[in-house]
Formats: C-alpha cells, structure tokens, sequence
C-alpha cells in the first residue's frame, strides 16, 4: 500500500515536468514584444519594449527561460501576478479557499444526489420517475453554464432580490477588513471562519451568498453522474446474481441496495472522482456570473491578461489536483472491489 | 420405490406467455407433471424446448420481458399462482431453492461467500448474522469444501467454478428446502467436477430428503440421477417414463432421436453410423408448427401429424406419450 502510494507520487513529478513543458512551450509561441508588453501600463512605456526584452531575457531560447523559470519555482517563488497586484504563491492562497468552499459544499450534494437519483431512475426504469429525472438531467447538462447562472441570478437577485452575486455583503466585507483583531481569517472559506469567530451572521451571509453558485454547479454536473448510476443500475439488474438473490427470497430493498447497488457504484467513483478534481479549477462560468474571485475567476482574468505566472502556476495546481485524485480513487477501487488489489 | 399419493409438487396445465414487440412468444405451452417427496424427476428436451422457463415459472423469477403464466402450480396443495409477491418471496429459497447453470456469473462479486449463503437463513429462518455465518460455515463444509471458516470469508472471484457450484448448492441447500430446481446446474463445469457435483447432490438430497427437479440435456446424468423422466418438446410434454422404461423403450420419436443422439462405442458396426442425429432445430415459439410439433423432425412423420395435434396417451402409470403413432 505505502509502496503504491509513494510509486504513485513519484508519477507526481513527471506530470509535473510534463505540463509545465507543454505549457512553457504555448505561452513561448507568444512574440517577446506581446509578453513584455504586458508590463506596459501606458503608451508612453511603449519605447520601453525593448528594454524590457532585454532584461528579463524574454529573447533567450526555450529551454534558458523554461530552466530559468524552473529555478525560481524551485526556490518556492512562483512570481508576481499582475492580476492579483501581489506574488503568485501568496495570491493562490487568497483565492484557493473561495473556490474549496464552493466545492465543499457542490461535491457533496453532486454525488449524493447524482447516486441517489441514478437508482431510482434504474430501478423504475421507463416510468414517469425515469423520464422526469432524466429530462431534467439533460436539460441541466446541455444549458451552458453561463447562461444558466445568469438565468438564475437574473430571477433570483434582479426579481426577488434575494442571493446577491459575490462572496459576502459588502458592509461584512468592510467589518472584516476593518478589524482584522476581532475576526482572525483561520481557513480564509467565510462559513467555516464565521463560526471560529462566533459570527453566526457572517456564516449566514456567506452560506446565502453560496446558493446559487452551488446550484447552478449542481445542477450542471449532476447529470453525467446520474446516467452512469442509472446504466450502472439498469445493467446491474439484469446479471445472473441478482435472480440467484430473488430465488434466494431476497426482498426488492435488498436486492437494489445490497446487491445491485454496490456493483452500480463502481464506474460511478471514477465519474464522481474526475468531477471533483475538475471542478477544483472553480467552474470558472459560475466564479465569473457570481462574481466570487476564487481560482476560477483569476484563471480567466489571467488568461485575458497574459499573466503568464498565474496560468503556469494553476495548471501546476490543476496537476497535482488530478495526480491526487486518481491515487485516492485507485486506493477507494480497491476498497469497494473486492476483485481489485493494489500492487 | 413406493411414492406417497399426494405429489409434492403438481404442476397442470401450465401456460407461460411473453408478450414481445415481435408477438406473443408461446414459451411453455400446456406442461403438466408431478414431483413427489424425496424423489430426483429428470426433464429433458433440447436447448430451448421450455425447461428452464418452466423452472422459472413455478418460482415466478421471470422478470423480463413480462411473463404471463398460466395454469396451476401445486405446492403441497396450494397454488403458486394464487400468492402475492410477499407469499411467493416466503416460498423461494425457503421451500424451493433453485440451482442455476452458471455458477460463474450467479454469484455476487462484491460479497463474501458466506455472506452470500447466509443471506437466505437470514430472511427466512429469521437468525442473527452471526448465526447465519456459522451457519453459512457449516454448509460450506456440507458441500465439501476445504476450509470452510477461512473460504467463508473469500470472495467469489477466489473459487473455482466447482467451488462456486458447491457454494451455489450450499445456497439452495441452507434453509432444507423440500424442492430443489436444478437448472443444468453441471452444464458449464468440466466433466470429472460434473461427476463431483451430481454425486454430492444426490447424497446431499438424501441426508436432507429434499425433492429434486433435474433440468438436463445430459441423457448421462439422467441414467444416473433421476428415477423418472419428463421429455419436453417445443414448450410441451411429448413423453413420461420411469429412466429405466424410457431407456429400454422410448415410445416417442423424439425420445427415440435424444437416445440414438448419445455416442455409444461400437453402434458404429451395429448401424453404420456413429451418431444418430435429429435432423433440424427446435422450432421458434412463435411459429410452432401446425399439428405434432415435432413433424418437420420426425422420421417417422404420417400425413396426418401434419393435421392433427397428438393427444397424451397413457399408457401405465407416469408412462405416456404424446404421439399419434401411439393412437
């Protein structure tokens, strides 16, 4: 087991190296002068182009600035974001939490809510239980995650006022900043600090300020879990075992719950696991719509910008993410497969 | 052997119906026989003649496309039919257990076996888990199973196919069911563990005087098991005998084709020809063919079994035929 894990990490370090590479190589496609122009803050800077070139070495082969670049990175600096006016480690683990906390709420009610309605849908199969959920999961599936979550904000803040866009109010937002004494940032996720500080109303705000992001990212992805728990279901009820179960007297709840269940669930941890680690990026629609500055967010902020460290620095984090995720479902497989052994 | 006068198990006029997009599929077609107490009933035919959907039937496991039977099936005086889900769920493992024909696939892959033989002591015999388990045990080591505390906690995937069967029968056995169906429960192993397995049932069907209806195409295992046989043909019955009478003297056509179909050394000098076999296949239930069914394939076909269906003749008692050569 800890042979397979430390195997596993090691793999770490080449998806590393790999993305990085590949990525190096895309952004060099961009001409010196485009990358040192976003140094340029105004026209008149524009003569500097050259000077800048120059100094950062923007016009040094690939691999003297990808080595260049690894140095740093190895050194624990990531560099300076233009977007986040700060260096990129710091600015990551500002806008990290805002993205963990969508999903610490999203991933949970993904799964649950993907296994649970796969089964009923499986096991009353061509019903009117069967069709509603199945259209409603591919209406949720085939809407553009933008248009969604304008949809909803529209209703629900331009019509009832009710689910503002961002992370908190903006009068809490002021308290907090004001008086960082009085409410220490633990987590930096505004649910889970509101508590630690005793602010009961901050965690209500924040939670308030969650619903629709949480929604709409539900809503979207539910779906693809969903029909793979109900294939999985539907197929799983049609093996030899599951009529050894009824001729043994098995009842219904226990033949779908004991014994098809179990089976059904296997393709559902790789669906359920990739969703999560995709959804790590912050579903960068719905951080964008509800204007919550989480990774997401700043990914497509530094995408417009060329902020080059940013982009290397998420896809890095997008890696590790991935790497991560598999381990923990290789290790889960092992765990629900009894067929399935480690090494 | 003198046989109790009320049968165990009495199956009349037994219909069994799928209502597909293609038609009505007409799948068993009028069957009728009788199990008695303790006793091995053999039922024959080729692939697809209705025996395993018989099987199914009288346990109602036909799920899809939906079934409809009719008829009467008599377990100990009270008709199948008649019970609702929960009657019929009380009946299947508890009073009739079943064996399928692949132990391969009939076992669930994520539980232990132990677990998985437990399971019918559990709902019907109303034991604790723990109970169960040594209970599951202490079948395992009935079907001869080596090591059965340790095996007990494997998965399917550990066991042989043999084994697998063995857990299978352990399964049927657990709650000592007065019936057991057997469907071709020796089809898919190899022949030495074919030989294992139907010698384990027939002891273990002894120590539990259980009854046991045999499904085979396996005329082999019928000499050997059975002490009555029931041939079946496209969805209906064409012959009874007791094994040793059909052996001896197969009245029906098709009888006489399933017993010239079996190699025996030396027919080659006595016939010229080393297999006797039927000609054709078994019809499709949807286009059963008009008069005997069997005509097309009949070697012995008159103009008028082209007409006619052939009534059930008896002959002595559990010896009829269904054959107009006979009329």
């Amino acid at each position: 087991m800890l042979a397979f894990i430390t195997r596993r990490l090691l793999l770490l370090i080449f998806v590393l190296f790999g993305v990085s590479v590949l990525l190096f190589g895309i952004l060099m496609t961009f001409s010196p002068e485009r990358r040192a122009a976003t140094y340029v803050t105004s026209p008149q800077q524009a003569k500097d182009i050259p000077k800048i070139i120059k100094q950062f070495g923007l016009d040094d082969p690939f691999y003297i600035q990808y080595f260049r670049w690894m140095k740093e990175v190895l050194k624990g600096n990531m560099g300076w974001s233009l977007v986040a006016s700060r260096p990129v480690g710091e600015a990551f683990w500002n806008y990290f939490p805002v993205t963990l906390e969508m999903n610490l709420f999203a991933a949970p009610i993904v799964i649950i809510f993907g296994i649970w309605l796969g089964t009923l849908s499986g096991i009353h199969r061509d019903t009117w239980i069967d069709h509603t959920t199945r259209i409603l999961a591919i209406v949720g599936w085939s809407l553009p995650t933008f248009l969604f979550a304008l949809v909803l904000l529209m209703i629900f803040y331009g019509y009832f006022q009710l689910f503002s866009p961002g992370v908190l109010s903006d009068q809490l937002t002021m308290f907090i900043i004001d008086n960082p004494e009085t409410f220490t940032r633990f987590t930096g996720m505004y649910t889970i600090d509101g508590i630690l500080n005793g602010r009961f109303d901050i965690t209500l705000n924040a939670l308030a300020h969650l619903v629709l992001p949480v929604s709409t990212y539900v809503i979207v992805v539910v779906a693809l879990n969903m029909r793979v728990m109900r294939s999985g279901m539907i197929e799983e009820l049609s093996k030899d075992y599951v009529m050894t179960a009824q001729a043994k007297g098995a009842d219904k709840k226990t033949i779908y719950i004991k014994h098809a269940r179990r089976n059904a669930l296997l393709p559902v941890v790789t669906v359920a696991g990739q969703l999560v680690a995709l959804s790590m990026e912050g579903s960068i629609a719905v951080e964008v719509v509800y204007n919550r500055h989480g990774i997401g967010w700043w990914l497509a902020e530094s995408a417009v910008q060329l902020d080059m460290p940013v982009l290397m620095c998420i896809c890095l984090f997008m890696g590790v993410v991935f790497v991560i995720t598999n381990l923990t479902l290789d290790i889960l497989y092992a765990y629900i497969d009894p067929r399935i052994r480690l090494n | 052997m003198s046989e109790p006068a009320t049968p165990l198990l009495e199956i009349k006029d037994l219909h069994t119906r799928f209502h597909t997009l293609d038609g009505t599929v007409n799948a068993v077609d009028g069957v009728d026989f009788d199990v008695y107490q303790g006793e091995t009933l053999g039922l024959v035919g080729e692939s697809g003649c209705g025996k395993s959907v018989t099987a199914l039937s009288i346990l109602q496991l036909l799920r899809c496309p939906p079934a409809e039977i009719q008829g009467r099936i008599l377990f100990e005086g009270n008709n199948l039919l008649d019970l609702d889900r929960e009657g019929i769920r009380k009946i299947r493992g508890n009073e009739i257990s079943m064996i399928f024909q692949e132990p391969m696939t009939s076992l669930n892959p994520v539980l232990r076996i132990g677990e998985q033989i437990a399971e019918a002591a559990k709902i019907h015999k109303r034991m604790t888990r723990q109970e169960a388990w040594r209970w599951a045990v202490e079948m395992l080591r009935m079907v001869q199973i080596p090591g059965p505390g340790s095996r007990s906690k494997q998965y399917p995937h550990k066991f042989s196919g043999g084994m697998r069967q063995r857990a299978m029968i352990a399964m049927a056995l657990s709650c000592n069911p007065r019936l057991i169906l057997a469907d071709e429960p020796s089809t898919a192993l190899d022949v030495t563990i074919q030989a294992q397995i139907m010698s384990l049932m027939q002891k273990l069907k002894e120590e539990f005087n259980s009854a046991i209806v045999l499904i085979t195409h396996d005329l082999g295992i019928i000499a050997e098991m059975v002490s009555r046989v029931v041939v079946m043909y496209a969805g209906k019955v064409v012959e009874e005998a007791p094994v040793k009478e059909l052996f001896k003297d197969p009245r029906h056509p098709y009888t006489q084709g399933l017993l010239g179909s079996i190699p025996v050394i030396g027919r080659k000098e006595q016939t010229g020809r080393r297999l006797q076999e039927i000609p054709g296949i078994v019809p499709s239930p949807m286009e059963t063919p008009l008069g005997c069914r069997f005509h097309p394939r009949c070697h012995k076909v008159m103009n008028r079994c082209q007409e006619q269906e052939p009534p059930m003749i008896h002959l002595a008692e559990h010896r009829r035929v269904s054959c107009l050569l006979e009329a």
